[in-house]
């Protein structure tokens, strides 16, 4: 069990994180979301002990990371895969690793090969793509044979095959009891395999829950174009639908176009047009964090 | 790729305590090792620093006729250069870390700073070794082929272990240097325009009881070689070896307890 409690951390003037609080169990797989500068990476760095929040605290079985022994033990992180010298070769990045860490030389072999690397192991790091660095990353944080991994955008610059790879082998980690803690901007792939979801926006925290949670509130709203717009309104009323009108076209929730369209029907009212829309949980996940986006498309 | 099904056991971590921390220095110290063993640019400063001291110590040696030149004092002319170099290559093993990224993981794997402070002191230092047996060996062999007399050797054994202890403590003094800095260009631009400029312009307008403690001009005593002072009052009031020693070395000390207080203050990203 990871315990986040009340992590805050300004950097001058300009909130990073606030009070941001939240547990990861074991044996399930956490997505991390939150649009740009909402502050994942800064979290997930206080985590490791990289950035020294100015309040709260992070546990690892309740105890704090700077006073695990052997942290490479318990939690492999990787939180930036362009973070190795391009001058060693991808056997020397996970030698120095594995020493820095306390760890046995055997693991790089085998870590090696675990992440299919062995071919390029004698390769300097400099003529790596982004995914063959993703993978290094990845066995990096793997050297340890780690409780708990924690990854910022695993899946940036990985080919298909390499993120269904990724993620099944995440979802196995967990499976075997291990806690996944996984952010990412990709919520169609992430709600693919992880339970939980830890919902960040403007440096706060705005949801913690299970993805079915948050899925729940998907719904369906049916839009049709009528030129009767007042009697279908009466007769779905009448139906207990919820509408909204706009001249001619109706927004009707959380109902299908087949009960909208049979409605009409039975009262011989012609349709011009009728859609159905479904509210993904990547909607859902983007009207929660919308007020707090920082940078968002118009 | 494949995939291991071992069930990861969830056993309580072991704290970290005083002798968790004093146990995990040897592999500390092993991490710095490769990660300088591995990189090109310490080798290429290795041999910068050899075909540099051959080069410079036989042109010395060749072509200074103005005044007696010796085997046992010219062989020792190029560690000033040496130390320069040890720092530049001190200022890297921190500063490219950063610029690369890999500080993070390093820290993430071992949190307890001290150690990592500790153990890229130890390196930078025996790089710093290495490059002054390398510099000597080339400035005594290009001066060698030069043809001029070996001179008095008697003091070569001494006269190579201060040479030794400067070019050692010139690393940790870069190291120190760039921890504080952070930034490769900066710091290695930095170190060498005081060591190689800004230093020799001190040098002309200070008086010389506070020039001689100018950190390389302290650290080039070190050397023992009357070339480097200019005036009589400048021998009447030159440090000795161990007065440049302690003064030189506290340069090193310092720089390296500043670096190691912000590695513990400072975020790392």
């Amino acid at each position: 069990m990871i315990t986040v409690a009340g992590v805050t951390k300004r950097y001058g003037t300009k909130l990073a994180v606030e009070d941001i609080t939240f547990d990861l169990p074991s044996g399930r797989v956490t997505g991390f979301v939150g649009p740009n500068g909402a502050g994942k990476s800064t979290t997930m760095r206080a985590m490791v002990g990289l950035t020294r929040p100015d309040r709260g605290e992070v546990r690892y079985q309740g105890i704090l990371y700077h006073n695990l022994a052997q942290p490479s033990r318990v939690v492999g992180s990787v939180l930036d895969a362009r973070c190795m010298h391009p001058g060693r070769t991808a056997r020397n990045h996970l030698r120095a690793l594995a020493a820095s860490g306390g760890l046995p030389s055997r693991r790089v072999e085998e870590v090696l090969n675990e992440l299919g690397l062995d071919a390029a192991a004698r390769q300097r790091v400099g003529g790596f793509s982004l995914g063959m660095r993703q993978r290094l990353a990845l066995a990096g944080a793997l050297l340890g044979e780690p409780q708990a991994l924690l990854l910022d955008e695993p899946s940036n610059g990985l080919d298909p095959d390499g993120i269904r790879w990724l993620r099944n082998y995440l979802r196995s980690f967990a499976d075997r009891g291990g806690t996944v803690f996984v952010s990412s901007h990709l919520i169609s792939e992430l709600s693919l395999f992880a339970d939980d979801l830890v919902v960040v926006g403007a440096g706060r925290l705005i949801a913690v829950d299970s993805v079915d949670a948050i899925a729940a509130g998907e719904d369906i709203t049916v839009v049709v174009e009528t030129p009767r717009p007042a009697d279908l309104i009466t007769a779905l009323g009448d139906h207990g639908l919820a509408v909204e009108s706009d001249g001619s076209r109706i927004r009707v929730q959380a109902t299908t176009k087949a009960v909208v369209s049979q409605i009409a029907y039975d009262n011989g009212i012609q349709l011009f047009e009728l859609t159905e829309t479904v509210r993904s949980l990547e909607d859902r996940l983007i009207e929660m964090t919308r007020a707090s986006a920082q940078y968002a498309s118009v | 790729m494949t995939s291991t099904t071992v069930s990861l056991q969830h056993l309580t971590p072991a704290t970290r305590s005083r002798a968790v921390d004093l146990r995990a220095v040897p592999s500390a110290l092993w991490s710095e090792g490769l990660k300088l063993a591995s990189v090109r640019t310490y080798r290429l400063i290795l041999i910068l620093n050899a075909v540099g001291g051959g080069l410079i110590s036989w042109a010395m040696a060749k072509f200074i006729t103005d005044q007696p030149m010796y085997v046992s004092e010219v062989g020792f002319y190029f560690t000033a250069l040496s130390a320069i170099l040890a720092s530049v290559a001190g200022i890297l093993l921190l500063t490219s870390e950063v610029q690369h990224g890999t500080l993070a993981i390093t820290l993430a794997a071992q949190p307890t700073r001290w150690v990592i402070a500790f153990s890229k002191a130890a390196i930078a230092a025996t790089n710093g070794v290495l490059l002054g047996v390398v510099g000597m060996a080339a400035g005594f062999g290009g001066a060698t082929l030069a043809g001029i007399d070996m001179g008095d050797t008697s003091s070569i054994a001494t006269m190579t272990l201060w040479a030794l202890g400067y070019t050692s403590m010139a690393a940790v003094l870069g190291l120190g240097v760039g921890m504080v800095i952070r930034h490769s260009a900066g710091a290695v631009t930095g170190i060498l325009v005081w060591g190689l400029l800004i230093e020799g312009l001190l040098n002309q307008v200070l008086p010389v009881r506070a020039a001689r403690f100018l950190p390389f001009l302290a650290g080039d005593r070190l050397l023992a070689l009357d070339i480097s002072l200019e005036t009589p009052q400048a021998v009447a009031m030159a440090l000795s070896q161990p007065q440049a020693a302690a003064v030189f070395g506290g340069y090193a000390l310092t720089a390296i307890a500043i670096g190691t207080i912000l590695l513990y203050r400072r975020d790392t990203a």
